[in-house]
Order: C-alpha cells, then structure tokens, then sequence
C-alpha cells in the first residue's frame, strides 16, 4: 500500500519515490547520527524520530508534497530524503535534501534535487523555491549554489534557530 | 486542518498540562501532521470531534506510537465543550470502532493521576487500573497511570 500520493520518478541512479515503512529504519539511524543530521534536525529517541516519519507522511496529505525517499537503483537501499518542506511557521516552501551515511560523495542530493525542482517547477507550478540552510552546514550550502540558488537573507528559524535562505533560479531560468 | 487554529490555543495554555502541552503552534503542527500520517502509516490516529453542527470540539483517537507498548485510547476536549459528557461519547465510538473494525483484543488508557476529569472518564468507561504494565518510554508512575479497556464480553 502506497502512503501517500508522491510521484515516483527515476534519475540515471536513482529512484525518487513516497515514503514507505520500509525506509523507517534508515531515517531513524540517520536521525540518531549527530553529526549527518545536525543541520536537518538532530533527533536521538527513536520515538521521535519516527514521529517525525509519521508527520512527513502527514505533510504529504496537507500539502500534497513533503519528502520523498531517495532509493539507490543498485541496492535498492534509501540513500536519503530529498522534498519540499512548508510545516507551520516557515518562511515558505523549500527544497531540502539529506543524503545517509555511505552515500555521501557521489552526486546524490544534486542528481535527487535536480529532478526534485523539475516536478515542483513543472507539476505543482511553483515560480519559486528556497532551501533554509544553517550557516555552518557548509556542504548543503555548497550544494544549494551548484543548484544556482544565491544567498538572499538571514533570518530566525522556528525549529533551527539562526538560518539562511537561499533562493533557487526561477522556472523559467532554467529552461 | 481547520481543526490547527483551536487546538493551537488550547496547546498554547496551561490546560494543556495533562495533553503534553503547552507546545508552540510549529511543534503543534508537526504533531497534528503526523497524526495524519498516522492514519496511512497504521490504519488507525485521531479523529477530531465535532457538533453535529460543525463545530470543533476535541480530538479523541486510537495511538500507537513508537514509545508506547500499546495501542492507546486517548480524548481531548476543548475546555468550552467540558462537562457535556462528550468525551464519553467519543470515547465509547472510538473504542467500538477499535474492537470492532481493527479488531484489537485491549486497549489501554495512560492517565496522568492528578487529571481527576480523565480519572474519572475511564472509571466511567468501565477501566480498570491495570499495575503490571509497563509504561510509555521515559513516563514514571507518578505521571502515568495505565487503564485497561475490555472488550464487552
């Protein structure tokens, strides 16, 4: 049974697919991993973390988007999380990407966040997206300017405290 | 998600106290989320009550989450709809509903034992204290009392 009523789509390595019970596990070690999850959101109880699961999966039947899981073609493992995020009390919806731990260094989150945008852009016609980054996660900041986003303001974050947002090109710039 | 802006103010109170509470309107949505979630993820969440005239009233819902042993029955009523018998009701339907559809064998109730309302609520649905059963991950016997809901024999 699916859980929600995320696309499914396929990169050169990668699957992007709706979460499913079966990637619980991965996301609570994840989670668990101070020092990969720290920018996304350090969860230590494992009843947090699959609170959290639970309510991305909630996020998808409010807003009709939230975080898909990304699939490694080769070992059919998640390899992480790459979505939109817009829960109460962000600035507006943005594009975030995590990648677990032995999947780092290979072009994941780019190659899951290109085709990301692209469905954003082109099936729920957004003309805009963000990515809320900490200052001091400087390999996702790294990331969002391959992906052409630029700087554009500090501010509070509800859950992350001090962040920056960081625009992505318009739809239409990246034609 | 018309149900967000009551329960944002009921959650920003100290009436709270005894529901988890009082949270901030972004941790407040998450749980609401993934209470929606929920409902995929295990076939069974909450439910939020209304007036046969639409109006909010509680939440009142069948919960497993990671921490607790086992499913719980739990209710929820805005403190303006108190002492109307509404929990009972909801609690009743929702328990039927548990046995009856999901066709769980028991169903537990954690009752923090200084909320004399809820105390009182599962005397009144026929719980019975049940000592031997372990708590929700990291709750003490001083904040959680667990009650034990039989299905009618």
């Amino acid at each position: 049974m699916s859980l929600t009523n995320a696309p499914h789509f396929e990169t050169e390595r990668l699957i992007l697919r709706g979460p499913e019970m079966r990637d619980v596990e991965a996301f609570i070690v994840f989670s668990a991993d101070k020092t990969r999850s720290e920018g996304f959101g350090y969860i230590p109880q494992r009843d947090e973390a699959w609170r959290w699961f639970a309510l991305n999966i909630g996020h998808w039947h409010i807003h009709g988007y939230g975080y898909l899981t990304i699939e490694d073609k080769e070992t059919g493992n998640p390899a992480g999380i790459c979505g939109i995020w817009n829960p109460e009390g962000w600035p507006e919806p943005e594009i975030g990407w995590v990648v677990y731990e032995g999947f780092e260094g290979k072009g994941v989150a780019y190659e899951a966040a290109i085709a990301v945008r692209a469905w954003v852009y082109a099936e729920l016609n957004f003309t805009t997206l963000t990515s809320n980054i900490v200052p001091a996660n400087t390999r996702s900041i790294a990331l969002a300017e391959r992906l052409g986003a630029t700087f554009e303001r500090e501010y509070e974050n509800v859950q992350m405290g001090l962040d920056h947002l960081y625009r992505h090109p318009a739809p239409e710039a990246l034609l | 998600m018309s149900d967000f802006a009551p329960l944002g103010e009921l959650f920003a109170s100290e009436r709270s106290i005894y529901i988890g509470g009082p949270i901030d309107r972004q941790k407040l949505w998450y749980w609401v989320a993934g209470e929606v979630g929920s409902w995929s993820l295990q076939g069974f969440s909450s439910w939020g009550i209304e007036t046969h005239d639409g109006a909010f009233v509680g939440q009142v819902g069948v919960n497993k989450p990671n921490h607790f042993p086992e499913v719980e029955l739990g209710y929820l009523i805005m403190p303006e709809f108190g002492g109307q018998g509404i929990a009972f009701e909801a609690a009743e339907a929702a328990r039927a509903w548990a046995f009856e559809t999901l066709k769980i064998e028991t169903l537990v109730s954690y009752i923090d034992p200084k909320n004399a309302c809820s105390v009182a609520l599962g005397q009144r649905l026929g719980c019975v204290i049940d000592p031997d059963r372990s708590l929700p991950d990291g709750e003490t016997t001083d904040e959680t009392v667990v009650y034990r809901h039989r299905r009618a024999a």
